[in-house]
């Protein structure tokens, strides 16, 4: 076994998986570094799930292979190292969050840190009632503190905040940056480019069973330093055709990778702007003119 | 290890526990149709072979009945699969639950004897009820791995009415509610061939001291090595599926 196969948290080639005629997942490549977020991407039914049960070891691959700090996905010695979310919260009904965790620590031999957990996820009011009656957000936060309560080095979180409001929601980015901070791997899926790029520094985008683009989202941002100029123009007033600004009802917007280029023309023209910003477009409308200039050559 | 054999068996035993819907009619019902049908049985060793049958029939009860239906239903839930995602052999998994089904069959039965002892009689010495000790634990492990085939190969909503269409009658044909001397020639023939009656053969051999017949032990070990075979295949085929 070599020496880079060991060491990355996860290491998956060619993954395929079908279900009677669905072709869950036709080819899936896979890299996370150590201490390092990753994001999958993707539409409903591309995969993203499927490709986290292969790498859980609760579903065989048709094809491919994936290695947990190079072990076998779904090994004992991967499992001792991972941690995941439960696909849907239907805890038994008779217990309670603690009791829940308390089983799930002694599994991974570990003492269940509780009062951080409880913290982290605001599971203080409920950790000593029985599940039966809880709403979907507490629910999703027992499944959250599932995770990560056997200490692991590597966490696997589906779609981890549906249902969560607005502050379970900040709480569990804070919490999953401190785990990152701390040297924790971890892999995301999510309909949130914000909750991506909050907590993530590489992402795989899924489609239809395959990987399409994956990298690291600071040298994503470098190949393609596209900025968007917004600014108002006075009543009556179009911008020059060369600019190919589009007007959103509101206020003109440039999109371009020469920013300080159109800038300076666009003194040197005396357009009579107002109210301008610059700024970076978002991941994902980068990442759509990325693919949009591969399949259109 | 330990600590994980024995944070299993608390959860199953907590699930259990806080389920009435569980230990009521497991638990209860054999000791308290023993009392309505059972107790009045006569005397002698007609009483003391109604007490052993309606202790055979909690053991089926819960080994069979609950082990067949809760497995099913684990096999469609989220939790259980997540389980599969933690670290620790399925093993273990498998012997907590055994011993919560023991807990329980061992409840079950005391009771029966219990209700034997204030509504009849009977004053069995201690050998016989040792004797019937150990013949209840080997029906309950063929009960519980006949529970456990169930469960494998059906859907959770199908669990409980298919175990009820097994059980019942393997009451009645085991002899465990009428004597099989009073069954007619074609169920009779048949009788002999379940593991019910094997259970009760065994156990009236056990509380009426009288010698245990090879045949009728033998037939149990059939049930119990099929019954182990088809759970094993169960487990393989779930191994390939996923
Ligand atoms: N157990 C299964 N049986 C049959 N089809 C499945 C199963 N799991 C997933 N699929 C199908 O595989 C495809 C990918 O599903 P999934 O991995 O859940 O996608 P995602 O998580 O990206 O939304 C979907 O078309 C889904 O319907
Ligand atoms: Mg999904």
């Amino acid at each position: 076994m070599n020496h880079t196969a060991t060491e990355y948290p996860i290491h998956a080639r060619g993954l395929a998986k079908r279900f009677g005629s669905v072709q869950a997942v036709s080819c899936i490549d896979l890299d996370v570094a150590p201490g390092e977020a990753l994001g999958l991407l993707g539409p409903n039914g591309a995969g993203k799930s499927t490709t986290l049960s292969m790498l859980m070891g609760l579903q065989h691959p048709d094809a491919g292979a994936a290695h947990v700090f190079g072990h076998p996905a779904g090994s004992e010695a991967a499992r001792r190292l991972t941690g995941a979310t439960p696909q849907a919260s239907d805890f038994p009904d008779q217990l309670s969050p603690r009791e829940i965790l308390t089983y799930t620590a002694a599994r991974y031999a570990t003492v269940p840190q509780l009062d951080t957990l409880a913290d982290r996820f605001g599971l203080g009011a409920i950790m000593d009632r029985r599940t039966a009656g809880f709403s979907g957000g507490e629910l999703r936060r027992v499944s959250l503190a599932l995770a990560f309560v056997g200490a692991p080095k590597l966490v696997f979180l589906d779609e981890p905040t549906t249902g969560l409001d607005s502050e379970a929601q900040d709480g569990f980015h804070a919490a999953a940056r401190a785990y990152v901070a701390e040297g924790g791997a971890l892999v995301l899926t999510s309909h949130h480019w914000d909750e991506i790029e909050a907590i993530c520094d590489a992402i795989a985008l899924i489609d239809r069973g395959e990987t399409v683009l994956s990298g690291r989202i600071g040298e994503i941002r470098a190949r393609a330093s596209v900025h968007r100029l917004s600014f108002g123009l006075p009543e009556g007033y179009v911008p020059p055709e060369w600019t190919a600004a589009q007007h959103d009802g509101d206020s003109w917007h440039i999109e371009t990778d020469k920013s300080d280029d159109v800038l300076r023309r666009l003194v040197q023209e005396d357009v009579p702007f107002a109210d301008l910003t610059l700024r970076p477009i978002e991941l994902r409308e980068l990442i759509a003119r990325i693919r949009q200039e591969e399949t259109t050559p | 290890m330990t600590r994980y054999l024995i944070a299993e068996c608390a959860l199953n035993l907590r699930i259990l526990f806080r389920q009435p819907g569980f230990w009521v009619p497991t638990v209860l019902f054999p000791a308290m149709l023993y009392s309505f049908f059972g107790a009045n049985s006569g005397g002698g060793q007609w009483a003391a072979n109604a007490m052993a049958s309606f202790c055979v029939y909690a053991v089926l009860g819960v080994g069979f009945f609950q082990f067949g239906v809760s497995v099913a239903q684990d096999r469609e839930s989220a939790f259980a699969t997540w389980q599969r995602s933690l670290p620790g052999g399925i093993g273990v998994q498998w012997v907590a639950r055994v011993v919560a089904a023991l807990f329980f069959v061992t409840i079950a039965v005391v009771l029966v004897v219990v209700m034997a002892l204030v509504l009849t009689d009977q004053r069995p010495g201690a050998a016989p009820l040792a004797r019937l000790a150990v013949v209840c634990l080997a029906s309950s492990v063929t009960a519980i791995f006949m529970g456990i085939a169930l469960g494998s190969f059906t859907p959770a909503r199908a669990a409980v009415p298919l175990a009820n269409l097994i059980y019942l009658p393997l009451a009645y044909l085991g002899g465990l509610w009428v004597p099989p001397m009073f069954m007619p020639d074609a169920i009779a023939a048949i009788s002999v061939w379940t593991p019910t009656r094997a259970m009760g053969e065994l156990s009236w051999a056990a509380i009426n001291g009288t010698g245990f017949e090879t045949r009728y032990a033998v037939i149990l070990l059939g049930w119990t090595a099929g019954a182990m075979a088809l759970a094993g295949l169960a487990q393989l085929r779930e191994g390939r599926r996923a």
